[in-house]
């Protein structure tokens, strides 16, 4: 009898032990994984302005850079360099943006006015006004942003490339 | 293998062996309900220590980021609200039941010879406990807790001589600011959670060397033959009371939506402080000492209660254990009891009847939720209170109450003799306007303007129009702008009014581009201008508005009603894009080259 009563005392604190327990730690997981459900750290804007059409001259690449801003958490940093993009207007009218960053090792890449190429400072890279690769040891072509022009304003979505 | 293992780790440790002991402790007189308490503060304590470690991960102790990040933890995380809300929540119910602990055991009389050290370990853990309280209070760097623990802190400051250097420690300096946030946090999450394991530790360790004091009825025979042991029949009432404390806990968290978060801490402002509830007493004491009796509250009576509980084993020696036999130091505890239970209800008692409190609350409700509303869209570095700095509505308000109130009411509050400016600018309220202009809520018997005598479908027709000019109506029906254009131009309105051309002047006010923020800016800066009342008018030009404030004041009135939008607002809760140092090309590039 005391001993019946022993054993259903056991497996009844083991039961309310683990629940409890279950109880406390689930929420507390759940506040922990937090950063792998939700973006904590982000761009606040799709397209960032970096300028009016008529500021690019027609087929010379100009630097640009891109300013935005960051949700941090609780925090937003407005105003933030980005980083710095080479825009080319073509004849048409429509552009063409690039990442300065060279596909190789991410050195800052200049434009040759004289030879009319992309050249970059560390490894010889060379590339073509459209960004293709000409020569050297990067893998590909210039990083490529997507664009847009509202209102004669030039919208570059710095968030992907291609 | 497992039974390998544990047998080589039993080997070297003894582990289950004191364990077993631990767990066989024997309980003499047999397991009860009232000893539960103890082992329901411990359970509790646990609790603020892994809900507190979690929230460690989410906290940022400086004054700039503090409201931010306890912001961030309450509104922007799934599961913050109620871990936070179970801490919260949790600190009250450790002082309750420090205090139901305390009640028992002095009941029981276990404080006598042997067991006077733990008794008086048992003190330095209700101190503790206080400690934790006051320290815990501040950290979301809230309005609430930035007041009330400066009230704490100006406490410390009047103690005799070495006062003031104590809060000058505790502040980290002269003022509130960063220092005084890490030094709270060092005490709330170093200093106190070891000081409470040390006192913990030799509490219970004296404990179960004593044992258990049984109550004074039980009888020798009992006591020598009812001996049961602690595993299980004691641990099991004791979880039984654990699952209890979390199941109220969380069902509190439940039902209040968790801990509050005020506005973040605005050290200009006037802010009429309260302490948690348990200092309530202590708040309300200091209020029958004045000026040089100021000290007998902070100091003198809590040091002599505090004195008297250290000395209570000393001084109560008679070893009986039967309340009959102690009636002088049951009359000296309770009536302390009773005294600290009448002055709580009394300062509760007192601020559910004052008037400034009530107001206060409510205001503090209403900027609660208007500073949740803008750190949604993200908190300026420069902290918390930035983000109304930037706010041209709470700008706006401040300047309304200093400068309009007294003529125009808003909900309720303010002058009778102006336009009631509840709603301004909506649908609702020009519609009003329009039946009838001489409502008290309007323009009064003295107005000019005759009531518009058409069907109601025709003058919600004419306000549709007449707000359609503003640039900022909501929910724009065409239909009836049309309809209600028709109406104005063609109808009686017209003959008054001015319309489509800024510059034209008649005997009522020029209603081109009627209540848009170019016609308000206009309107208050010089209301006598013969565009608008001319020589009828009554109200002062606030001409010495700068720009900034008179667009608050405008974006303020806009605020006011449903119908319109704020020009100043930006898109809801930033949109997520992309996401930083995963997806610029600097990031892959350098992961490329590491690889
Ligand atoms: C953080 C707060 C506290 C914790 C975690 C705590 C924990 C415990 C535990 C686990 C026990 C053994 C079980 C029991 O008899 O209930 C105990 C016993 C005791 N506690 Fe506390 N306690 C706390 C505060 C206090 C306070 C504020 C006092 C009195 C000023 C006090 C006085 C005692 C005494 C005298 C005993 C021995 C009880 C007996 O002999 O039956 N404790 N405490
Ligand atoms: S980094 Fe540009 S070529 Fe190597």
């Amino acid at each position: 009898m005391e001993n019946s009563r022993r054993k259903f005392l056991k497996i009844a604190s083991h039961a309310l032990g683990g629940t409890l327990a279950a109880g406390v730690v689930a929420p507390l997981i759940g506040l922990t994984v937090h950063p792998l459900m939700k973006e904590t750290v982000y761009g606040t804007e799709d397209f960032i302005s970096i300028g009016r059409v008529d500021d690019f001259p027609v087929g010379v690449p100009t630097k640009t850079t891109i300013t935005s801003s960051k949700m941090d958490a609780w925090n937003i940093f407005e105003g933030l360099v980005m980083g710095s993009v080479w825009v080319i207007r073509k004849e048409d009218n429509s552009l063409n943006v690039f990442s300065v960053n060279c596909p190789h090792l991410g050195c800052g890449i200049n434009w040759g006015e004289d030879v009319r190429q992309f050249l970059c400072p560390c490894h010889e890279g060379v590339f073509d006004i459209n960004g293709r690769k000409i020569s050297g040891p990067a893998p590909r072509d210039l990083y490529s942003f997507e664009t847009k022009i509202e209102n004669n304003n030039v919208l570059i979505k710095f968030g992907s490339f291609t | 293998m497992a039974n390998k293992l544990g047998e080589w780790i039993e080997e070297r440790t003894g582990l289950s062996k004191l364990l077993k002991a631990a767990l066989d402790e024997p309980v003499h007189g047999g397991a009860k309900w009232s000893y539960i308490f103890g082992s329901g503060l411990v359970f509790l304590f646990i609790l603020q220590a892994v809900t507190g470690i979690i929230m460690t991960s989410y906290y940022s102790p400086s004054s700039t980021s503090a409201w931010g990040s306890v912001y961030y933890l309450q509104y922007k995380t799934s599961f913050g609200w109620f871990v936070r809300g179970i801490h919260h929540f949790g600190s009250s119910a450790m002082m309750i039941l420090a205090l139901v602990h305390m009640f028992q055991v002095f009941i029981f009389g276990a404080y006598k010879k042997p067991r006077e050290l733990n008794w008086i370990s048992g003190v330095f853990l209700l101190l503790l406990l206080a400690g934790f309280g006051l320290t815990g209070y501040l950290l979301p760097w809230d309005q609430k807790g930035y007041w009330a623990t400066q009230v704490a802190t100006n406490i410390m400051g009047t103690i005799p001589v070495i006062g003031k250097y104590i809060k000058i420690l505790h502040q980290g300096g002269a003022d509130y600011g960063n220092f005084t946030i890490t030094r709270f946090y060092t005490l709330h999450v170093f200093l106190l959670p070891l000081s409470l394991v040390f006192f913990l530790f030799i509490h219970i360790a004296l404990f179960r060397k004593h044992g258990v004091t049984p109550c004074w009825k039980m009888s020798k025979e009992v006591l020598k033959n009812r001996v049961d042991p602690f595993w299980p029949d004691q641990i099991f009432k004791d979880a039984v009371f654990a699952v209890g404390i979390y199941a109220a806990l969380a069902g509190v968290v439940f039902w209040t939506g968790g801990a509050e978060l005020e506005a973040p801490a605005d050290p200009a402002s006037n802010y009429l402080a309260r302490p948690e509830w348990y200092f309530l007493f202590l708040f309300q004491l200091l209020k029958y000492c004045q000026g040089n009796f100021l000290i007998v509250g902070t100091v003198i009576v809590p040091a002599l209660a505090l004195a008297f509980l250290f000395v209570l084993p000393f001084i109560d020696r008679n070893p009986s254990l039967y309340p009959s036999k102690r009636a002088p130091f049951f009359g000296a505890v309770f009536s302390g009891l009773a005294g600290v239970i009448a002055l709580t209800t009394l300062a509760i008692h007192h601020d559910s009847q004052d008037i400034h409190i009530i107001h206060q609350r409510e205001e503090a409700e209403k900027q609660a939720s208007r500073a949740v509303k803008l750190a949604s869209k993200g908190i300026p570095p420069a902290g918390g209170m930035s983000i109304f700095l930037n706010d041209p509505v709470y700008l706006g308000e401040k300047i309304f109450k200093e400068s309009c109130i007294g003529c125009h009411m808003v909900r309720g509050e303010g002058g009778e003799n102006s336009p009631d400016f509840t709603n301004f600018g909506s649908r609702e309220w020009v519609a009003g306007l329009l039946k009838n202009p001489k409502d008290k809520k309007y323009f009064g018997e003295s107005g000019a303007m005759p009531p518009t005598k058409l069907p109601d479908e025709s003058i919600l027709d004419i306000t549709e129009f007449l707000l359609s000019q503003s640039g900022n109506l909501l929910n724009i029906n065409p239909e009836r702008v049309e309809r209600g254009k028709e109406l104005a131009l063609k109808g009686n309105c017209a003959i008054c009014h001015p319309f489509g051309n800024k510059e034209m002047k008649k005997v009522a006010p020029n209603l081109t581009d009627y209540l848009s923020e170019t016609w308000l800016k206009e309107f208050i800066r010089n209301p006598a201008d013969p565009r608008f009342y001319g020589a009828r008018n009554k109200m002062p030009a606030f001409d010495k508005l700068t720009d900034r404030e008179l667009d608050a004041v405008v974006q303020y009135l806009f605020n006011l009603s449903k119908d319109r939008a704020l020009v100043s607002e930006r898109e809801e809760d930033g949109k997520k894009t992309y996401v930083f140092g995963l997806t610029s090309p600097r990031a892959i590039i350098d992961f490329k080259g590491k690889s």
